[in-house]
């Protein structure tokens, strides 16, 4: 069973070809300007080195959102046209879930991503990835109100105390979904978790 | 000699649309999906909105257009895509899955300019003689091109300002007609009469053009007829700003095609749909023996076929992109 793996929801790109419990190629780097024209190369240089074809992946895993809107549609459109056009089975994942994966001693992890205006895409979980908390966007202040059971994790950098940068552990999150219901290539779409401003605008309107 | 079938692909603005044309000129199949409705209710193309439309339904309209082609991938020979110019994040969907495609299917990725897909639109109608004047008017151009041969542009003036679509949007607002403005403001002249003394815009020796003096020209006019108490004839505005638009545009254009001495004359972009400018450009050739060539109104707004038609030659010019392909906002073709 050979998965590849997409993240591009945020600066901090993962992109990664895994074979049952063995990663076979990890790109892990923060790219700050033209990711979308970079992702293809750089799944074509992990084939590559694995003597590998698309055709040989079983599995995608598409991580789509939350994080930056431009970066999940240039996974998900990637992925879902590869699902699509081979005929592979696709598999969507949460960011929040992946930054998750970090280890801790703590009870729950809380992965974090900015989302200006003093708030943050968040969601609760425990070390066993079980979503306690699901993913949404919640005020940098409800978040401090979490007592010190809680380890936050983010790439950002977020006025909250002792935020420690995710460690992210692919084969854990695979595991935890390898054996998932595969989403018809059509509908596999980016969770932004956010309306955008101008249909929000309207909501207050109308 | 074997037939060349181009897959295109188009998302740079509102619409996501696919089509696979053989040859450069026979349209086999083409699938559009517009969001104009989902729009209309904001008053105008909202950029994020039209992002997550595109990433939506990008596979769905690809695999539509193959299957009304009764085609397979199999027998695509290139993917030309719509690179720029546009909006980033409409474009990197079409960008996104058009690289992946090729990537997958091992076929030649084709880059095209979104404008050299609206004059190769006309080729779709009739085989595009040479040399040719295009004129080229839309939301986001207005530009006077001269073309020696196929895929060879030399742009000879341009809008200084504002494109002609961008200001008859604008007019459209100041006269309160709603979204989209354009073809109302074109409908509504007709049942007015030129009575308003709007200025020619840039009416000088140089091929460029200017519309923002004119679009200053009607909201003043407005306001000054508002503050006064008088009521506004918004049909008589709109019949006396497309009179001046067409005025302006055909004076300029027929000049080109004297100066030039080229006989062939094609009309291209989203305005080439204008009542006005189709039936002011018709009469004017006719009198002058000049072979005009004007899209079906359906190849005027954004479509892949024109893209596709463009990809053609440019894929036989060798023009090639590989999976590295940026999408670009802006980006010119000369």
């Amino acid at each position: 069973m050979i998965s590849l793996l997409i993240d591009t929801t945020t600066s901090n790109i993962t992109l990664s070809i895994i074979k049952d419990d063995k990663i076979l190629y990890k790109y892990q780097e923060n790219i700050l300007s033209d990711m979308s024209s970079k992702v293809l190369p750089i799944i074509d240089n992990g084939l590559t080195e694995l003597e590998l074809k698309l055709e040989d992946i079983d599995k995608i895993f598409i991580v789509n959102g939350p994080g930056s809107f431009t970066g999940i549609r240039v996974g998900v459109t990637v992925a879902k046209t590869i699902a699509w056009a081979l005929k592979k089975n696709i598999i969507p994942l949460s960011s929040l879930e992946l930054m998750a994966t970090t280890s801790t001693n703590k009870k729950y992890i809380v992965p974090m991503i900015d989302a200006r205006r003093n708030n943050v895409f968040a969601g609760i979980y425990d070390d066993e990835l079980n979503c306690i908390k699901e993913d949404k966007l919640i005020s940098i202040e409800e978040i401090n109100k979490l007592n010190s059971d809680y380890e936050f994790v983010s790439y950002d950098n977020i006025n909250i105390e002792e935020v420690i940068k995710p460690n992210i552990d692919i084969l854990k999150i695979i595991n935890k979904h390898i054996n998932d219901n595969g989403t018809n290539p059509h509908n596999l779409n980016p969770n932004y978790l956010k309306l955008t401003e101008a249909e929000e605008n309207k909501l207050k309107n109308d | 000699m074997k037939d060349t079938y181009i897959l295109g692909i188009e998302s740079s603005c509102d619409e996501t649309s696919v089509s696979i044309v053989k040859n450069g000129c026979e349209e086999i199949a083409t699938v559009i999906l517009s969001q104009m409705d989902t729009h209309s209710s904001y008053g105008g193309v909202v950029p994020e909105i039209a992002s997550r439309m595109h990433v939506e339904n990008i596979t769905i309209v690809i695999e539509e257009c193959l299957n009304k082609a009764k085609m397979t991938m199999d027998d695509i020979d290139a993917i030309a895509v719509t690179y720029g110019p546009g909006l980033i994040g409409c474009l990197l969907i079409g960008v996104g899955a058009a690289t992946t495609l090729s990537y997958i299917y091992n076929k030649p990725l084709v880059p095209v300019h979104h404008i050299a897909g609206h004059i190769y639109a006309n080729n779709l109608v009739s085989k595009m003689e040479f040399p040719l004047i295009a004129l080229v008017v839309s939301g986001g151009h207005t530009d006077l091109i001269y073309m020696e041969d196929d895929y060879k542009f030399k742009k000879i003036g341009g809008t200084l300002d504002d494109a002609v679509g961008e200001c008859y949007d604008k007019v459209a607002r100041v006269i309160n007609v709603p979204y989209p403005g354009g073809p109302l403001v074109d409908k509504l002249s007709y049942e007015g009469e030129d009575t308003y003394p709007l200025p020619l815009p840039l009416d000088d020796n140089s091929y460029n053009f200017s519309f923002s003096g004119i679009k200053s020209a009607v909201i003043n006019l407005v306001h000054n007829e508002t503050q006064r108490g008088n009521a506004i004839r918004k049909e008589d505005i709109a019949c006396s700003f497309q009179n001046r638009v067409v005025e302006i545009l055909s004076k300029k254009t027929m000049k080109a095609l004297k100066e030039y001495n080229v006989k062939n004359l094609i009309i291209a972009g989203g305005v080439s749909a204008n009542s006005g400018i189709r039936n002011k450009f018709k009469e004017l050739c006719e009198k002058e023996g000049i072979n005009l060539t004007i899209p079906n109104i359906r190849y005027c707004t954004d479509n892949a076929a024109m893209i596709a038609a463009a990809g053609y030659f440019a894929y036989k010019k060798g023009i090639r992109a590989d999976i590295d392909l940026k999408a670009t906002a802006t980006t010119s073709l000369f």
